[in-house]
């Protein structure tokens, strides 16, 4: 069974502090993305259930959230995850260009991963970057201004960091 | 150069350090609000005229005072810094780079309104704003601005910032409540409203970032001063955020005197259409606001000029004119098919879909795939009166403004293109190839003078 070490809960406690007494719930949410970033980059349900007894709530009141925002990964992502925005403004700039290049380079279609786990693709709606397109998002920053050379060495940086961290 | 009141010190080194902000003259309205009071606080907010910048451009004044004070209840200010309206991001750079002016703003609104817990609700996506937010509340806190008796006023108050986790519809105030309630994004049905009931039941004021971020100068200068600035209701400087096809995309202080064609053309601004392109057409709003040609941009229906402000954005209505909305301004080049881009934006009103009323759960998709099925040159001409159907249906028949929001991209684009429209349904095989072009807006081409 995964559990929080003793970091991890004093960021739970400094998060469930936010709120009134008798009102944890309201750190479902900032204590999901804790949870998510803590196991493995993505919600299960042995996770979202141990979410719903840290904040003494039914695991449904977990569930119901963790499948209604598009943050949260009900199932497992590459330890690098593309998110490339396809609205409007990035389509203005290119960003179908992008997309297709990722696709080819790392032979995956959006919402699916490289075989070695590497990387995931997925596409998004506007991340507020609009005058920076065509961007994604790469775990807690954005890339902007994508070109294929860029998408090329955010692909080298993260094999790189990958190889160093193994 | 325009008047600057909220980015006047955006390029100030190290201006996001609470010792450098200080200096150059930060928190001074804090120390001003406490000799005011909250109700002259309230009364200059309400002179100045400022009117929400999050997009519906309710004057802020007014809403703060509809706020309820039951005895014994606590009463909470909101920050919404949800930013998620495609074309907008200007919340986004205040808050990066401005982070003391956001908490100064909040401080002091939060006197007025009496909230000693106040939350900033920021989109999840934005991470790393949250912890450049929590840092400068945490200088703001050990330099006396946060936490009990601020300045020996008697005044308590905390700041916390909540991250959302990826939701458009959480930026509409009864849907971020319920949000920071830890509940699905689902809008509440008003009356009640917030300002009675709002998070945990509390009385609750709900503004945007902007908005509060303009509540320090409105205090340092005066209400009556502020409002001199701009004209007419559009008082005060306004943010914009402009992206598409232009050579100096990013966020602009204007003072809502300038004119559409200044603003684009200008190098103080947006600096004209990349590669000499011509102007096709632009969003001046944010996605939801109505698509305009380029004849009906720079100039009204009555061939007036068009101005930057709330009054002269609007002017004609739905049916020649569109809206200032959130400042998310987005042109399109001759280059752009305005089928395509009304696709992506029905693509992204379906994916945000919280999906509690039936028109805009059903609608949204419908619209979606018949758009797609125009923009692959498959589409057929009866699709085009059925999308003007559905979105007419979906319009005003919604618990929130999401079902509008995403009705008024559907109508403005077959109301202004629907020549556009016909082409792909005429020409299937050019359309997959090629884009329609410039066609009779051409006439409305700006000509640089000179």
């Amino acid at each position: 069974m995964m559990k929080f070490n003793d970091t991890q809960l004093t960021e739970f406690n400094r998060l469930v502090s936010h709120y009134p007494e008798g009102k944890q719930k309201s750190a479902l949410l900032p204590v999901l993305h804790l949870a998510q970033d803590t196991f493995g980059g993505w919600l299960s349900t042995e996770t979202m259930d141990y979410v719903a007894e840290l904040l003494h709530i039914a695991p449904i009141e977990v569930y119901e959230v963790a499948t209604f925002y598009s943050m949260y990964n009900l199932k497992p992502v590459g330890k690098y995850m593309f998110e490339v925005c396809q609205t409007g403004p990035c389509m203005l700039n290119g960003c179908d260009n992008i997309i297709a290049y990722i696709t080819d380079k790392l032979g995956i279609k959006a919402g699916e991963t490289t075989p070695d786990g590497m990387f995931t693709l997925k596409t998004v709606e506007c991340l507020g970057a609009c005058g920076y397109a065509p961007m994604m998002q790469l775990g807690k920053t954005y890339r902007e201004h994508l070109t294929k050379e860029k998408v090329d060495s955010i692909i080298d940086e993260c094999r790189k960091n990958a190889a160093k961290n193994n | 150069m325009g008047v600057k009141l909220l980015l006047d010190k955006a390029h100030v080194e190290g201006i996001r350090t609470y010792d450098v902000y200080r200096r150059e003259g930060g928190y001074r309205s804090v120390e001003k609000a406490f000799k005011m009071g909250p109700e002259a606080i309230v009364e200059e907010v309400k002179k100045s005229g400022l009117r929400g910048r999050g997009g519906a451009g309710f004057p802020a004044g007014m809403k703060w005072s509809f706020i309820a004070k039951p005895e014994g209840v606590p009463r909470h200010l909101v920050c919404n810094a949800d930013e998620s309206e495609p074309g907008t991001f200007k919340d986004r750079y205040l808050m990066e780079f401005l982070p003391h002016l956001l908490i100064e703003g909040l401080i002091v609104s939060s006197f007025a309104l009496g909230s000693n817990a106040t939350y900033i609700y920021i989109r999840g996506e934005y991470a790393w704003i949250v912890d450049i937010l929590e840092h400068a509340i945490e200088e703001a806190r050990a330099n006396g601005f946060l936490g009990k008796n601020i300045l020996g006023s008697g005044f308590d108050c905390e700041i916390y910032v909540h991250r959302g986790a990826g939701a458009y519809i959480c930026g509409e105030e009864t849907a971020l409540i319920e949000s920071l309630e830890g509940k699905r994004g689902n809008p509440r049905i008003k009356p009640p409203f917030p300002a009675i009931q709002g998070v945990w039941l509390r009385p609750t004021v709900v503004n945007n970032v902007e908005t509060l971020a303009a509540v320090v100068p409105i205090i340092n200068m005066g209400g009556e001063e502020y409002a001199k600035i701009g004209v007419g209701k559009s008082t005060g400087t306004k943010l914009m955020s402009a992206c598409g096809n232009i050579n100096k995309p990013g966020v602009y202080e204007i003072d809502m005197t300038i004119s559409v064609e200044e603003f684009i053309y200008s190098d103080e601004y947006c600096g004209g259409i990349p590669n000499g392109k011509r102007l096709k057409a632009c969003i001046p709003g944010g996605s939801s606001v109505p698509i305009l040609p380029a004849n009906l941009l720079l100039k009204t229906a009555k061939g007036e000029t068009r101005y930057m402000n709330y009054e002269s954005l609007s002017d004609g209505g739905f049916a020649t004119g569109s809206m200032m909305g959130s400042g998310g301004f987005i042109v399109l080049d001759e280059d752009q098919c305005v089928v395509k881009n009304t696709y992506t934006f029905a693509r992204f009103y379906r994916h945000e879909s919280c999906g509690q009323c039936s028109p805009c759960r059903e609608g949204t998709g419908w619209m979606e795939k018949l758009l797609l099925r125009l923009e692959n040159g498959a589409g057929k001409l009866s699709d085009i009166d059925l999308l003007w159907d559905i979105q007419r249906k979906i319009e005003g028949n919604t618990i929130c403004p999401l079902g509008d929001a995403a009705a008024w991209p559907v109508a403005a684009a077959i109301r202004h293109f629907r020549d556009e429209f016909e082409w792909h349904v005429f020409h299937p095989d050019e359309a997959v190839k090629r884009n329609y072009g410039l066609a009779h807006y051409a006439d409305a081409i700006h000509v640089p003078v000179g």
